[in-house]
């Protein structure tokens, strides 16, 4: 919800939530463990389990900055 | 045919599309090939549909409507994008899902249906000012699952 409420916000932000157990390759490929767990820009940066705006957001900063 | 949803659901829906302000459109990406949830995925999205007359489902065929598969950018199926309707066609927030949106992942579909009907974000000051400074693109992907 958080992901897609900042994609309404910016047409720069695309956000897709990818039932985990449909396609395994994808959840394999970025090692997810648990859910809900964010992958940002392809596995720039990610953020395991839910949580607050901000401290999303700062893991959007960090995986920019990479 | 019986119904995805049964009576409580639709009436729990019914009540919160009572918050839905704008139109919206459902694009669903459907594949002929190996897609175990797509037919199960356009039947519910179709069933939300019906609970409003501000909801529209439009489907595509991954392959078949390659073209419009490129323009959304959706390459896995079952997928939809959640956008709003506007007077010259669907306006794309960027709003996925990839796979059924069904149990828990149901109720986030609602919500975001709602979501995007309000064309707000609902999101803090600071997380609106940290994202009009984007330069670039950032793509998220929420791992879910359904229960």
């Amino acid at each position: 919800m958080l992901a897609h409420q900042m994609a309404m916000e910016s047409a720069l932000v695309q956000a897709e939530m990818v039932e985990a157990t449909e396609f395994p390759d994808l959840s394999n490929q970025y090692h997810i463990m648990g859910v809900p767990d964010t992958v940002i820009n392809h596995g720039k940066g990610k953020m395991v389990g839910a949580a607050p705006e901000g401290q999303l957001m700062a893991e959007i900063m960090k995986a920019i900055k990479h | 045919m019986t119904n995805l949803l049964n009576d409580d659901i639709r009436g729990q829906v019914r009540q919160a599309f009572e918050q839905l302000q704008e139109p919206v459109q459902i694009l669903f990406f459907g594949s002929k090939e190996q897609c175990e949830y797509c037919d199960d995925t356009l039947k519910l999205v179709e069933e939300v549909a019906s609970l409003s007359d501000k909801l529209n489902v439009q489907a595509f065929d991954v392959e078949a409507d390659a073209a419009a598969a490129q323009h959304y950018n959706v390459s896995l199926t079952p997928g939809l994008v959640i956008a709003a309707e506007g007077q010259d066609g669907p306006i794309d927030y960027g709003v996925r899902y990839a796979g059924i949106p069904s149990g828990h992942e149901f109720s986030s579909l609602i919500q975001d249906l709602i979501l995007v009907s309000g064309r707000d974000s609902g999101l803090n000051e600071q997380t609106r000012e940290f994202l009009a400074g984007l330069t670039e693109t950032v793509t998220l992907q929420v791992f879910v699952t359904p229960t």
